[in-house]
């Protein structure tokens, strides 16, 4: 059933959702954002994914009600589209195809037929502000090429440009002018502000504008953290603005209430400011929204406000200054160190989060999970100043303990360093502090590892360091009277000719343990500590080190700066193979004897698959991406995937991610990205996708136990009213847009037919087997994803092979479903 | 240019005072500012802001409030509960009235120019008739429980609006009758003051009434029902002055914090006709106390504690953005107040209120107390030049005690002059900052002084900020006139060629390294200093003596009171 495409590199979720402002629906119940090549419709309330709009080809740059019929957006895209969308339902309506580059998008209530756009036409950095004239037209595709031009050398971001007082004017800003442009008089006025010229470091650069909706009044937002509020400014002699100061850096962006009374403003500080009444002793705050604010928009309706942060968040804000919902994505704010890693519990990802955080990203659902504070500081947002990084971070024991390591290094002799162990707490659901270890060497850890076999009783950690040492930490018996305390303590220090220790590894079964020094690899027996063999190839450092799993355990693998790929057989203590590949990353696949390896060329980088036991690659491909990629990592599927081809094999168990510089998450699919994102909405439904968490065992139980119930009652009393919501033809009349419903009439008697008992004999079974495809049915747009991810959750409890679900008929199926439920009951009492 | 010995004398322990009320006259541009020890002073916006009469004032008539009535008539009163006239022509106090009222803390003229009000101690309001030589005392208003503390006419000159503790009336002129009382808040976003003082008040035509009070707060009020329309805090601390441009479309407040604030009437939007007041600028000029601002059709005048009295003009309404839209800041008097003999090396110093005789070289001082003098005129050997405030200036001749010439008018007022000691030429210096010499036995100007005004002053010269005070010549070196103002010292060595606008004026006096053939082309007449500053005073002992007398603006803020802390960001 999983048809054997190519394979192709496709970003897989934690894309900027702070790229531009959000957009609030009407009523204020969904908030719009772009995100990537998508547009993804959140609920304000829930917090949750309800829909996501796909169809551009590449980048969205801008997204705006459509002032005429609330219930549709407009976006725009670099793909040169502005396409007409039904959010509601998540429908393409209309595409428009103007044809060149749009980098942002405004709408404005009194030009009917038109929208604004910013586009660049002929030079690279020369922006234009233009009126894209829309065609009434039936079709699905319109060329729209009537472009007139407004306003010329405007600042590309959307921020720079307000459109004021319902459209009478459009205020541009850039650098150290603000152009005001009347529609009716077709004239410029324009301001400069003459400190930038006269003092030396004045930083009044403009960098955002909003203008006020009932009254004319342009605020700008300076470099300097000051606002300017214009007025006065269709005279170029008698303007004047007012000054109102609190932020102390740059204001990222500003916006005036619905109403006008009130100006809010953010920036670096995090902190967002209401300047009520547009005075200066007059203003409201909420501070610690944890990132720069980025953007600021006002829901239509006036309740809500939003701020899009630098840490790919949108805070939902109620008009009283009370955040309400927080919409996280993956924190792309800051370098990665930690690199990419997986909670073997959660099967999150795991990497750098908000400054001094690990984040824990859900790859299913693209969005974070939690945040783990590991440095524990208040953290001082600003420039120049150098901070506490957390650089590395280890799972071991199955999740059970979590190493972190956090650095600071002002001057080249002034280190302070700190390791942490946590451990994981199940009634907290969480990690707790464990011990904490001051100075564990001398110099920069430059790698951590857990000793994660499954038959070691002690768990071991060990930290190699430029210093020229590892050590060997283990969980010991802290001096508790109740024994019960546990704390972790060095145990072993190793040193190899007083070289730098960069890599440390443990064999799969932790019998071995293998510390690079610079060129050198040694070998270590982890019971005894002892010095086994040594490995040099004078081929470069090692750069990265790992040792192969499964069948192909005996093999020790190390990639050195020369660009040598050396394999070494650890029983005959011998070099197996080598190859010339420059490896950027390298990571063994948990789950098979695969290791992926990401070589960097001038061109580019290119994936290589291999098993160390034959040095020619399964699989090769080229190109995966232009910039540096800087770290991977090996994600287990939940269910496998069984490609036949002997290429794809190597992703069947596992799916491989990788994060380049630019810190797009990227990995390997043969499928369409329509049916990569499902949204969370429609897994929630999927039962079978429930983990088996002690909640489920409660609730699950539960909800068998009533179903069962309602079976029983069923069976005793036929003459009895299913319940309207599970009435299929009432709640497709509910659940399906009113643009495509059929006329009333002809509902009417369906409608009525449905409250009608039939005369049927209806099995006791099979109603609640309606009831169960109804449900599914209500909050679904589309059944066949569904039925595919049913399929694939078929396939897997029952195990029978694809080939026969193809063939499965209606009443095969349901027989399945049937199966599935007592499928479960007996696998809850395990 | 040769070197000197310099005296540099900083024990001039002068400190002027306060400025407590300004009052701008729109028909003659004149500013009349009053300062705590009741001195009060006129000055000439049209001549380059100079400062043309001088009233020396003494503590017993510290006043409160000053005002022009009836065209050029200036009036003040003050806390020993007179009310008193000027006579701007002799310089003196024509009379003196007492209100009967107690201290008086306001005061104001109607709009026709030809009735007084003043607001008493006692809490009443009484209403003085202006006569052609005196004030006459017509009637009182309805008493007030407490002093009455600003006031204002509404433009008709039917209204008027008294600013209380705590409270603002509105008086029916005609009747006599307080018409509204309006009470001010004293909580402010829950800052609790014990009372608000109503500082200043404005009656605009519109009957609005803008009140300025102790709490920060700047209230528009509507004269017809008495209630509140709008507010605005903008300080922590008192504002204490408002005044209102001549249109009515701007207005200016000076707080406790030494803010400035400037409002403005602007439209909300383009097509409609509602106007609504904005604060627009904040102006910090001060760091003291702002007691009083002043509306002028083309400029912000605002002076305080801090002695400073700044005039900025407003960009918008300066037609052509010349040296004249530039901000003034003025701190010392434009006159001498030390002269210096040369023979017996002492430095005289002239104070408000005493002298002090200094012996260089020696640390005895004696003082004597005398009234102060107008501006003098010295000669070397049989000449004498006066000048009045008016501008000309004659030359008699003192052997035969009679008027040997006068100079031919120029229309700026003379701010130095002096006779060279051996040519007879007379040197004046002119607030707009030419400078002239007239040869007194040719009864004609200098050809020196004719190429100059030929050729016109570099246009740096023409720029400075403070007029010259004095004049002095070198004994030996005929071709040298030496001359300061506030912040430079020149001297101008009539032999060499005149600066034209590309030259460098200000270059520092030629280094010696440099060889004889580049000095030489560089060199201009106007050599400056700019080493000594401010400089109150620079005169040569002998050939190769200098005194200079300095008066750092550090040490006279020193002593005068704290200003109110602020905090400051990043501190």
């Amino acid at each position: 059933m999983v048809e054997e495409e190519n394979i192709r590199v496709v970003r897989c979720g934690g894309s900027e959702l702070n790229f531009r402002r959000a957009v609030f629906s009407a009523d204020s119940k969904y908030i719009f954002c772009v995100s990537g090549d998508f547009v993804k419709v959140y609920s304000t309330v829930t917090e949750e994914c309800v829909h996501i709009l796909h169809g551009h080809r590449n980048l969205v740059t801008g997204i705006q009600l459509n002032p005429n019929n609330h219930l549709q957006l407009y976006s725009c895209s670099l793909d040169g589209t502005i396409k007409l969308w039904d959010y509601i339902d998540g429908i393409l309506i209309k595409t428009f195809i103007v044809g060149c580059k749009l980098h942002a998008l405004f709408t404005v209530a009194q030009a009917e037929d038109s929208v604004f756009a910013i586009v660049n036409k002929e030079k690279p950095d020369i922006f234009q502000l233009v009126s894209v004239k829309l065609p009434k037209s039936s079709s699905q595709e319109v060329e729209a090429k009537e472009l007139s031009f407004v306003l010329d050398y405007i600042n590309q971001s959307p921020k720079c440009i307000a459109f004021g007082n319902e459209g009478v004017y459009v205020a541009a800003v850039r650098e150290f002018y603000l152009s005001v442009y009347f529609f009716k008089k077709k004239t410029t006025s324009r301001f400069t502000l003459s400190s930038s010229r006269n003092k030396k470091h004045a930083k009044n650069n403009f960098t955002c504008v909003a203008c006020h909706p009932t009254e004319d009044c342009i605020a700008s937002g300076h470099m300097d953290g000051k606002i300017r509020l214009w007025r006065n400014f269709y005279d170029d002699k008698k303007y004047t603005y007012t000054c109102l100061h609190w932020h102390h850096d740059m204001v990222m962006d500003l916006a005036f209430s619905v109403t006008g009374t009130s100006l809010l403003s953010g920036g670096r500080e995090s902190v967002l400011v209401e300047w009520r009444d547009a005075t200066e002793k007059n203003k409201e705050f909420l501070p610690r929204l944890g990132a720069t604010i980025e953007h600021i928009s006002v829901s239509p309706a006036g309740d809500l406000f939003c701020t899009s942060h630098s840490d790919n968040k949108i805070i939902i804000i109620h008009r009283n200054l009370e955040a309400s919902a927080v919409i996280q994505g993956l924190v792309k704010d800051r370098s990665i160190f930690t690199g990419l890693m997986i909670d073997p519990r959660t099967k999150a990802l795991v990497l750098n989060g908000k400054p001094g955080h690990l984040q824990f990203y859900s790859l299913q659902s693209d969005k974070q999970l939690y945040n783990l504070d590991i440095i524990q500081q208040e953290y001082i947002n600003d420039y120049g100043l150098i901070q506490i990084e957390l650089t590395k971070a280890a799972f071991g024991c199955f999740g059970n303990w979590l190493a972190t390591v956090e650095q600071r290094q002002e001057k080249e002799t002034e280190l302070e360093l700190q390791m942490k162990l946590w451990m994981y707490n199940k009634k907290t659901q969480g990690f707790i502090l464990n011990t904490k270890i001051n100075m564990p060497h001398e110099d920069c850890i430059t790698a951590l590892c857990f000793c994660n076999a499954e038959k070691s009783e002690q768990p071991t950690l060990v930290t190699a360091s430029k210093d020229g040492y590892f050590k060997v930490w283990i969980l010991t018996d802290d001096s508790d009277i109740y024994k019960k305390a546990v704390g972790w303590t060095c145990d072993f220090v190793g040193s190899y000719h007083k070289y730098q220790a960069t890599n440390c590894c443990f064999s799969e079964d932790g019998s071995l343990l293998a510390v690079s020094f610079e060129e050198i690899v040694t070998i270590w027996d982890s019971v005894t500590w002892e010095l086994k063999c040594t490995f040099c190839q004078r081929a470069g450092k090692i750069r990265h080190l790992c040792f192969g799993r499964l069948t192909c355990s005996k093999y020790l693998l190390g990639a050195t700066e020369n660009g040598i790929l050396c394999c070494w057989n650890l029983l005959s203590c011998a070099l197996e193979w080598n190859a010339k590949l420059n490896v950027r990353v390298m990571e063994p696949d948990p789950n098979s004897e695969n290791i992926a390896a990401i070589s960097q060329s001038s061109v580019g980088s290119d994936l290589f698959v291999f098993k160390p036991s034959e040095p020619r690659p399964l699989y090769i491909q080229k190109g995966i991406s232009r910039e540096e990629v800087q770290w991977g990592v090996f994600v287990p599927r939940d269910v496998p995937e069984s490609f036949t081809s002997e290429a794809y094999q190597w992703l069947n168990r596992s799916q491989f991610y990788f994060l380049t510089k630019s810190q797009s998450l990227l990995t390997f699919s043969t499928k369409s990205p329509e049916e990569k994102l499902t949204p969370t909405s429609k897994q929630l439904l999927a039962e079978e996708s429930l983990p088996t968490t002690p909640f489920y065992f409660i609730l699950g139980k539960h909800r068998q136990h009533q179903d069962e119930k309602l079976n029983e009652t069923l069976e005793n009393e036929l003459v009895q009213l299913p319940l309207t919501e599970n009435i299929p033809a009432v709640s497709e009349l509910l659940h399906t847009p009113a643009h495509v419903l059929p006329s009333a009439a002809f509902l009417c008697s369906m409608f009525v037919n449905s409250l009608l008992l039939s005369k049927e004999t209806k099995s006791a079974k099979e109603i609640p087997e309606d009831v169960d495809m109804e449900e599914e049915k209500e909050s679904e747009d589309s059944d066949e994803e569904n039925d595919f991810i049913e399929k694939v959750q078929d396939t897997n409890n029952t195990g029978l092979g694809e080939d026969i679900i193809h063939q499965l008929s209606k009443s095969e199926e349901k027989e399945l479903r049937k199966f599935r439920k007592i499928d479960y009951s007996w696998i809850a009492a395990l | 240019m040769g070197e000197f010995k310099v005296h540099r004398v900083r024990f001039f322990n002068y400190v002027p005072s306060g400025i407590r009320c300004v009052a701008y006259n729109n028909q003659s541009n004149r500013l009349a500012v009053s300062r705590t020890d009741g001195t009060v002073e006129v000055y000439n916006l049209s001549a380059n802001y100079f400062q043309e009469k001088f009233f020396p004032g003494h503590e017993s008539r510290a006043t409160e409030a000053l005002c022009w009535a009836e065209g050029q008539r200036l009036f003040s009163a003050g806390l020993n509960g007179e009310i008193m006239e000027y006579d701007l022509q002799a310089l003196n106090i024509k009379y003196a009235v007492d209100a009967f009222g107690g201290p008086i803390w306001s005061m104001a003229a109607s709009p026709s120019g030809s009735q007084l009000l003043v607001g008493c101690e006692d809490g009443s309001v009484k209403l003085f008739q202006i006569t052609p030589d005196k004030i006459q005392f017509e009637r009182n208003f309805d008493r007030q429980k407490s002093r009455i503390l600003s006031l204002s006419w509404h433009p008709s000159g039917t209204h008027i609006a008294a600013g209380s503790i705590d409270y603002i009336s509105v008086f029916d002129v005609k009747s006599g009758s307080a018409v509204h009382k309006m009470i001010v808040d004293r909580q402010y976003m829950g800052v609790s003051k014990r009372k608000c003082i109503v500082w200043g008040v404005a009656f605009l035509s519109d009957g609005t009434v803008i009140s300025v009070d102790s709490a920060g707060k700047v209230q528009f009020w509507d004269s017809a029902t008495g209630t509140l329309v709008k507010s605005h805090l903008i300080a922590n601390a008192d504002v204490q002055s408002i005044a209102v441009a001549e249109q009515e479309d701007s207005f200016v407040v000076g707080t406790a914090e030494g803010t400035v604030f400037h409002f403005q009437l602007v439209p909300v939007t383009s097509n409609s006709s509602e106007k609504q007041w904005v604060r627009t600028k904040p102006f910090q000029h001060h760091t003291h106390d702002v007691r009083t601002v002043a509306h002028s059709p083309t400029a912000l005048i605002s002076g305080g504690t801090d002695t400073h009295l700044v005039i900025r003009p407003l960009m918008e309404k300066v037609e052509v953005k010349n040296y004249d839209a530039a901000l003034r800041k003025i701190t010392f008097p434009h006159r001498r107040l030390i002269s210096c003999s040369k023979k017996r090396q002492l430095l005289l110093f002239q104070f408000a209120h005493h002298l002090e005789l200094w012996r260089l070289g020696s640390t005895v001082a004696t003082g004597t107390v005398e009234a102060m003098c107008l501006l003098a005129v010295s000669s070397d050997g049989n000449w004498l030049a006066a000048s009045g405030t008016s501008a000309g200036v004659h030359v008699y001749n003192v052997k035969q005690l009679k008027l040997h010439c006068t100079v031919p008018a120029y229309n700026f007022p003379v701010t130095a002059m002096a006779i060279a000691p051996n040519t007879n030429n007379l040197v004046i210096a002119h607030s707009d900052q030419q400078v002239f010499e007239y040869s007194i036995p040719d009864k004609q100007y200098t050809d020196w002084s004719r190429t100059v005004q030929k050729q016109g002053f570099h246009h740096l010269w023409l720029q400075r900020d403070t007029p010259i005070t004095h004049i002095s010549f070198h004994p030996k070196r005929p071709m040298h006139i030496l001359l300061h103002d506030a912040y430079m010292f020149c001297i101008i060595d009539k032999s060499l060629p005149l600066p034209n606008d590309k030259t460098l004026l200000y270059n520092p006096f030629p280094p010696t390294n440099e060889s004889d053939v580049v000095r030489r082309r560089t060199a201009h007449a106007f050599k400056i200093s700019k080493i000594y500053k401010p400089l109150l005073f620079m005169d040569l002992l002998d050939e190769r003596t200098l005194v200079a007398v300095e008066r750092p603006l550090d040490d006279i803020i020193a002593q005068l009171p704290p200003p109110i802390k602020k905090k400051k960001f990043g501190t």
